[in-house]
């Protein structure tokens, strides 16, 4: 009796007439071999996903995904991804992180905005019980250049293509921060969503400490560092537009936004 | 199964440039990918990030040679199964880092019939696991698919059993289900 393999996957993906009646037959009845082999192996065609398809659509997966919010801090990964073959943030970060925070010393950067709670009334994410919580935020960075160098960046520094970022805050108080990265003429992108201690700290997500490549980028880059109390964490949209509405929109906000300007410069060309 | 009409139009969107439809494919596609991927006990939760995130990569890389819009989803999902794969033998040094699990060329993937047949499709595969012995792999099967809530993670805690215990129960279902429908395409059910 002829099971299931790797020649008779390419006959039955070719359509061989004596394959398929064979194998229409046989498959008719449980086979531990045959199911083996297909369990290991995929197709032929998108049969695998044929049947993933199938499987959980027996569940509540496929209704739920019609109204699945949208993951903005997910596709954000999946759009640094697709710009090239960019090193994983969160492994530039394992990698790098553990030095930064043994050799960083705060390097405290303007802070922008420490709201005011008089001004806060009325806006977006009031309705938390209890009175507003605030929050204020600094952001030291540490460039980590392709040889392993860790050097303290001033504002407006250059760098290069192939430094990785390395991010230090100061938080008076518990809560969330969302980290965008800004090209000259472009709008904000996400970059993660990380929780914020009381003190000094590496900024770290669930992934893992946080380094920013660098790779693929030139000219000015902006890094905005946007934090927010605990219980009031905005949507990226909704800080997105504060940061693009200018300094009249984030002192009516009671986000607490922090930015670090770098100058890349590609290829050899270096600081 | 096919990708229902609403899906295949935002693919084609998104084939024609559209960044919008992209994020529109994402936010469609994410929970399938996801719960796909949590069907892999061993992989821990930034395991299944990474996995997530590299499909759509190569996914939305790929698309605008993806041949037949209709079979996105399909075609979406085999991906992720290979990415999920390759992850979790490299974890288990089975796979070399220079090996890697083929996925499927998006010129060459055939036509799938709108899923007119799903809900047929949908009550054989409830059939067959009514049908199972009752047992552990019958409770984990239940709890995967039938509830699908609990990660296969969470389901091993649940039921006190070795993370890749689960696995192997949803993978042997999962091969018979293959296996029934490979014998219904081979009689021509999609022809």
């Amino acid at each position: 009796m002829k099971h299931l393999d790797a020649d008779a996957m390419s006959a039955l993906s070719r359509r061989e007439p004596a394959a398929v009646a064979y194998f229409r037959e046989h498959l008719a009845a449980p086979c531990d071999t045959c199911e083996a082999f297909l369990a290991t192996h995929s197709g032929p065609d998108l049969l695998d996903g044929q049947v993933d398809s199938l499987l959980l659509g027996v569940g509540p997966t496929a209704q739920k995904a019609e109204d699945a919010p949208l993951d903005e801090v997910g596709l954000a990964r999946v759009r640094r991804g697709m710009k090239g073959n960019r090193p994983d943030i969160r492994r530039w970060g394992l990698v790098a992180g553990a030095i930064a925070a043994s050799l960083l010393a705060v390097v405290v950067v303007p802070r922008m905005r420490a709201e005011d709670p008089a001004v806060q009334a009325g806006t977006e994410w009031d309705g938390v019980k209890g009175p507003a919580g605030t929050i204020a935020l600094e952001l030291a960075v540490v460039a980590r250049s392709a040889d392993g160098a860790l050097r303290r960046l001033d504002p407006q520094s250059a760098v290069a293509e192939s430094d990785v970022l390395l991010l230090r805050y100061h938080a008076t108080e518990a809560g969330t921060a969302l980290l965008f990265q800004q090209r000259a003429g472009q709008g904000p992108e996400l970059l993660g969503r990380f929780p914020l201690e009381a003190g000094t700290h590496d900024l770290e997500g669930p992934q893992g400490l946080a380094g920013v490549s660098l790779e693929g980028e030139s000219g000015p880059v902006t890094l905005w560092l946007v934090g927010s109390a605990g219980g009031q964490e905005p949507s990226p949209d909704a800080v997105r537009e504060v940061l693009v509405g200018g300094s009249a929109a984030r002192e009516r906000s009671r986000l607490a936004v922090t930015r670090f300007d770098v100058s890349v410069r590609s290829g050899q060309n270096r600081r | 199964m096919g990708s229902s009409e609403g899906l295949t139009e935002w693919v084609r969107r998104a084939a024609r440039g559209e960044t919008s439809a992209y994020s529109e494919l994402y936010r469609r596609s994410r929970p399938m990918v996801a719960r796909l991927v949590a069907g892999f006990a061993p992989l821990d939760p930034d395991e299944v990030e990474d996995v997530i995130q590299e499909t759509f990569v190569r996914a939305f890389r790929a698309l605008p040679r993806l041949k037949e819009a209709g079979a996105f989803e399909a075609w979406l999902l085999s991906i992720a199964r290979n990415r999920a794969r390759t992850r979790l033998e490299r974890k288990a040094s089975t796979r070399r880092l220079e090996d890697d699990v083929a996925d499927p060329e998006p010129e060459t993937v055939p036509h799938i019939p709108e899923a007119l047949q799903l809900e047929r499709d949908i009550e054989v595969v409830r059939r067959l696991i009514a049908e199972l012995p009752e047992g552990e792999e019958k409770r984990t099967v239940q709890l995967f698919y039938i509830e699908g809530e609990l990660s296969a993670r969470e389901i091993a805690e649940k039921l006190g059993v070795g993370k890749s215990a689960v696995t192997m129960r949803l993978e042997r279902f999962r091969s018979r289900i293959k296996r029934e429908l490979l014998r219904r395409v081979l009689a021509g059910r999609w022809e």
